[in-house]
């Protein structure tokens, strides 16, 4: 049972991170119909620029927690600012083009991203520092919790709690709801579906720099091609808690986070990922909407 | 649209013809097959340094036979595609032998394109069948798996005498081949294996495997994949509570290691050839400090310092035998008998294998030191 | 129409006289050019004429592949028997994967066929029935023998690759002209009104999968042959992506312009193998500005073929 608890645990910490980055899929997904194959490698670009801001601060001698907020806050701010920069360059201008030429654009700005991280900090691994949040261990009854998992945990229910808010309660967030259901109509009512394209990359973009952030601490190891993993898991998220749907991105990342560790533990190792497509691929045969989606059906 | 067919047409041919032009004489080539691009980049680019720093040096000295050398590199990308088409352009160029591949699959789809032109290749790639085709120009230039399984076997068993054994792997064809080897050198000596699993390398998430595990008991973790999977199996196994110990294969000694495994490094076995620092020759100190200092990092693991062997070996025999030609370059090599290298001494077997390199066993402690506790003599 | 085999014809005609005056390395790439735009065309019938969203084909250009690599190495059957059976069961894999899956809305079909294109890649890194290799994958591939003639040499496999080409194209070219090819069209342009003409939506739609897989999967034969070794990392997600791409940027539903994504896509990179580091880097950027400045693709079809996707939705 304590194994079970175990695993549990483990699971809650990654699918926290999963739902985060799979947040930034369904926002871009749910307004433009498009697979942002870029933000992985976004989220990836977060922790290594979140690496390099903390090894400044800690070279400058600022204090732990201040290096920390400072990485933080640094981070997220430039990665919203790229995924703003990338709608701009590799989205906007294809608006009006064929669906499959944006993915197609999509693909090549993963691909540039990738190997511009690469280009940049070099190709081989990179270690984050251990003990970036202070690191308690505790016991109970047999299963082990690290103040790491907790804190990432917390952080992440209070962001998607304040995103939730954000959408539901707030006029922009109305907007973006409304712009999600239809561009044109929106365009009616008077909203700036330029601005809401640009508030939800910034968004998405921000709460996925955070989960990159994330990775950084727990995990600790950075490799340039990390952002299509998890691009592709918090993707898998998204769909799975319904795509288009907020809650049911958190959703889902956290129900994924659990399976992924299940199938891992109990099942077997070498099979977890093609598994995890085999859930994806039922889910979508018998629920193509996702837990918490909407209607696909095409209407004749 | 006529013209602009005709334009791709002839575009493409003159990029051809250019490209398909050769060099002047009074160089001698070396050419590097190596991952430049793609998941083993870090490994790709460690050989192409690698080669390129002592391809200067040696050209600083006077280079071989009164000529300078000149270094050809092709990206192979780590594919069988790019490993044949990469043998094809090296060959073109005129080169007396590669560095290559990095990994088993190119190497092996270019290895029958270099025994046609009778040029020499070396790789550190493990699979078997490398060596079991009888291409006269192939040397291996890393210890094959077979020794360190059976020194490992030696050692968990005869030594440490562990009684529950995990086996943990990744899915390159190294870690599944040595995993294989070791575990059946296991069972010849009666060790008890109780559970072999595979992790995904890049993973970063080995609690559910390692939460698995915990509820077997076993006293070992034998991890034979790379320290970029090692160090954090090794941090993530101490956070979990687990009390078995970890031994490493080659692969994981790395100082990457110690900085993601962090405190829990301590007490932690690796198997390895000779450290550096460890073997009396000054050549290997000097390797990596040059390394160092010319390009800021460390090489990326251990396989950038067996191909850099594979090189000095290749050179030494240019230097012995006064000849380019590779007929009795190879003659030479496949005599050879414990050359010094930065990896231990090099001796090749008639079928290209590098024979018997001594293992060794250390632990850590103070979070990075090595101290013997095992050898084989 | 004339005006088209003309072309046509001067391209096959460059391409036979092409391995006699470049080096060995460019012969193979010539080979694999080949053999990609016969995988890209076959992708094209799914993606550019059925109007489907199909991201994991690579699979198929698998299953063909390492079909002939295992008859071949562990039951000794030579390479020309292996092709229908190669085909015969990629075609069938494509019947069983696309089955469930037909009715999927667009982007979520384009996620199920990553999935199987993933479980795949899995099975084959973890030697399933012990047949696969693992992630060695299998090596010493033979080659085919027609009539007595032992097609091993570089040339004589390059010349089969660029035959299997051309048949190819003739079958393309066939289907269009065809009941098939107009009833994809249709399908294309408006399911639901096609459907009122008599066209079985899903019979036709899986049809299409099939035939994309089966004339994949005789590429990844003659693949097999050409390199003589199989591995998973050739059939992987990024594979498909290549595919995926090539038709795209291209040109849906257009031989023309698929011919050109493959040279864009596959060739093209090789003339900057030298450049090292930078490369993808640069393609990356390359394939953005390719589709800002011809979202339809670098030459797309005619009109009338145009797919129904590539217009403005409304």
């Amino acid at each position: 049972m304590e194994i079970f608890l175990q695993q549990i645990v483990n699971g809650l910490a990654i699918g926290s991170i999963y739902a985060l980055v799979a947040i930034g899929y369904t926002m871009v997904y749910g307004v433009m119909k498009l697979i942002n194959f870029a933000h992985g490698d976004l989220v990836a670009l977060a922790a290594y620029v979140g690496l390099t801001v903390l090894m400044q601060a800690f070279g400058m001698h600022i204090t732990n927690l201040w290096a920390i907020i400072l990485m933080f806050v640094i981070t997220a701010l430039f990665i919203s600012l790229c995924g703003v920069v990338l709608e701009r360059l590799a989205y906007r201008p294809l608006r009006k083009a064929p669906r499959l030429s944006a993915v197609v654009s999509a693909l090549g700005a993963s691909l540039a991203i990738e190997n511009g991280i690469m280009l940049i900090w070099g190709p081989n691994i990179k270690v984050f520092p251990s003990n970036v949040f202070p690191n308690m261990r505790w016991h109970i009854s047999g299963v082990v919790i690290n103040s790491t998992q907790i804190a990432i945990l917390l952080l992440s229910v209070i962001l998607m709690l304040a995103l939730y808010i954000f959408i539901n309660k707030t006029k922009i967030g109305t907007a973006i709801r409304a712009t999600a259901i239809d561009q044109d109509a929106a365009k009616l009512m008077g909203i700036n579906v330029n601005g809401i394209i640009i508030a939800i990359f910034a968004l998405g973009s921000f709460l996925g720099s955070i989960g990159g952030l994330f990775i950084g601490i727990y995990y600790r190891e950075l490799y340039f091609q990390m952002g299509w993993i998890y691009g592709l898991n918090a993707f898998i998220a998204a769909i799975i808690g319904g795509i288009g749907n907020i809650p049911g991105a958190m959703l889902g990342g956290m129900l994924l986070g659990i399976f992924n560790v299940l199938i891992a533990g109990y099942v077997s190792n070498s099979w977890s990922e093609a598994l995890t497509f085999v859930l994806l691929i039922i889910i979508l045969i018998i629920k193509p909407t996702g837990i918490l989606g909407e209607r696909v059906a095409e209407k004749v | 649209m006529k013209l602009k067919n005709l334009l791709w047409v002839v575009v493409s041919l003159v990029f051809v013809f250019v490209s398909s032009s050769a060099f002047a004489a009074g160089v001698i080539k070396i050419g590097v097959q190596a991952p430049i691009t793609g998941s083993f980049a870090n490994e790709g680019q460690g050989i192409d340094n690698a080669v390129k720093m002592l391809v200067a040096q040696q050209n600083a000295k006077g280079g071989l036979l009164g000529k300078k050398l000149e270094v050809v590199t092709c990206d192979d990308e780590g594919t069988a595609v790019g490993g044949a088409i990469c043998a094809r352009k090296l060959v073109n160029n005129g080169v007396v032998a590669v560095i290559g591949s990095y990994s088993s699959t190119p190497t092996e789809s270019a290895e029958p394109i270099y025994a046609r032109a009778g040029v020499l290749q070396t790789s550190d790639a493990t699979a078997d069948s490398l060596t079991k085709h009888g291409y006269w120009t192939f040397f291996r230039n890393s210890c094959p798996n077979s020794a360190e399984a059976t020194f490992t076997a030696d050692f968990l068993v005869k030594d440490k005498h562990f009684k529950r054994i995990v086996v943990l792997s990744d899915y390159s064809s190294y870690s599944t081949d040595l995993a294989d080897a070791t575990i059946a050198a296991l069972k010849k000596i009666g060790g008890n294996v109780i559970y072999y699993g595979k992790i995904q390398a890049g993973s970063q998430n080995f609690t559910p495997i390692l939460t698995k595990i915990k509820s077997m008991n076993p006293d070992v973790i034998y991890f034979c994949g790379y320290y970029t999977d090692g160090g954090l199996i090794r941090a993530q196994e101490v956070s979990l509570g687990i009390k078995a110990a970890f031994v490493g294969g080659d692969s994981n000694d790395n100082p990457e290691f110690f900085k993601l495994a962090g405190k829990a490094s301590n007490g932690v076995y690796m198997i390895n050839v000779p450290r550096p620092d460890i073997l009396p020759y000054p050549l290997a100190k000097e390797f990596l400090k040059d390394y160092q200092a010319r390009y800021h990092m460390m090489p990326p693991s251990i396989w950038t310092l067996f191909n850099a062997d594979g090189l000095r070996a290749i050179m030494y025999a240019i230097e012995k035998t006064k000849t380019t030609d590779t007929k009795k370059l190879a003659a030479f090599l496949h005599n050879l008998k414990d050359f010094p290298g930065i990896t231990g001494p090099i001796t090749f077997t008639k079928d290209g294998e590098r024979a018997g390199s001594r293992f060794m066993a250390y632990e850590i402690y103070n979070n990075n030191q090595y101290k013997v506790v095992y050898k084989e003599d | 129409m004339k005006k088209n085999f003309v072309w046509y014809g001067v391209f096959f005609a460059i391409a036979i006289i092409y391995p006699h005056f470049v080096d060995p390395s460019w012969v193979d790439i010539g080979t694999t050019f080949a053999l990609y735009s016969v995988v890209a065309l076959s992708q094209d019938i799914v993606l550019g004429k059925a109007g489907m969203f199909d991201m994991g084909h690579a699979t198929f250009f698998g299953i063909g592949a390492y079909t002939a690599a295992i008859l071949n190495t562990t039951y000794n059957i030579p390479i020309m028997y292996t092709i229908p059976i190669a085909i015969a069961l990629s075609a069938l894999f494509g019947i069983i994967i696309s089955w469930p899956i037909i009715h999927l809305r667009g982007d979520y079909l384009l996620v199920a066929t990553i999935g199987f294109n993933i479980i795949f890649y899995q099975a084959l890194q973890n030697n399933v029935f012990g047949l696969t290799g693992g992630p060695n994958g299998i090596f010493g591939i033979g080659t085919p023998v027609i009539f007595g003639i032992n097609i091993a040499s570089q040339k004589a496999i390059y010349y089969f690759a660029w035959f299997i080409l051309l048949i190819t194209m003739l079958i393309i070219y066939n289907i269009d002209k065809s009941k098939l090819g107009r009833a994809f069209h249709y399908l294309r342009e408006s399911e639901v009104a096609a459907e009122s003409f008599g066209v079985n939506k899903r019979f036709y739609k899986v049809l299409a999968f099939a035939l994309g897989a089966g004339l994949a999967s005789l590429a990844g034969v003659i693949f097999a042959v050409q390199y003589a070794a199989v591995s998973p990392q050739t059939f992987n997600f990024t594979q498909s992506v290549l595919f995926f791409t090539i038709v795209i940027v291209g040109g849906p539903s257009s031989i023309p312009g698929i011919l050109l994504g493959t040279f864009v896509m596959f060739v093209v990179p090789q003339f900057f193998r030298e450049f090292a580091t930078a490369r993808y880097f640069v393609f990356g950027i390359a394939m953005i500005l390719t589709m800002i400045l011809r979202p339809q693709g670098i030459c797309p079809a005619r009109f009338g073929k145009l797919p129904k996707y590539i217009f403005k939705e409304s």
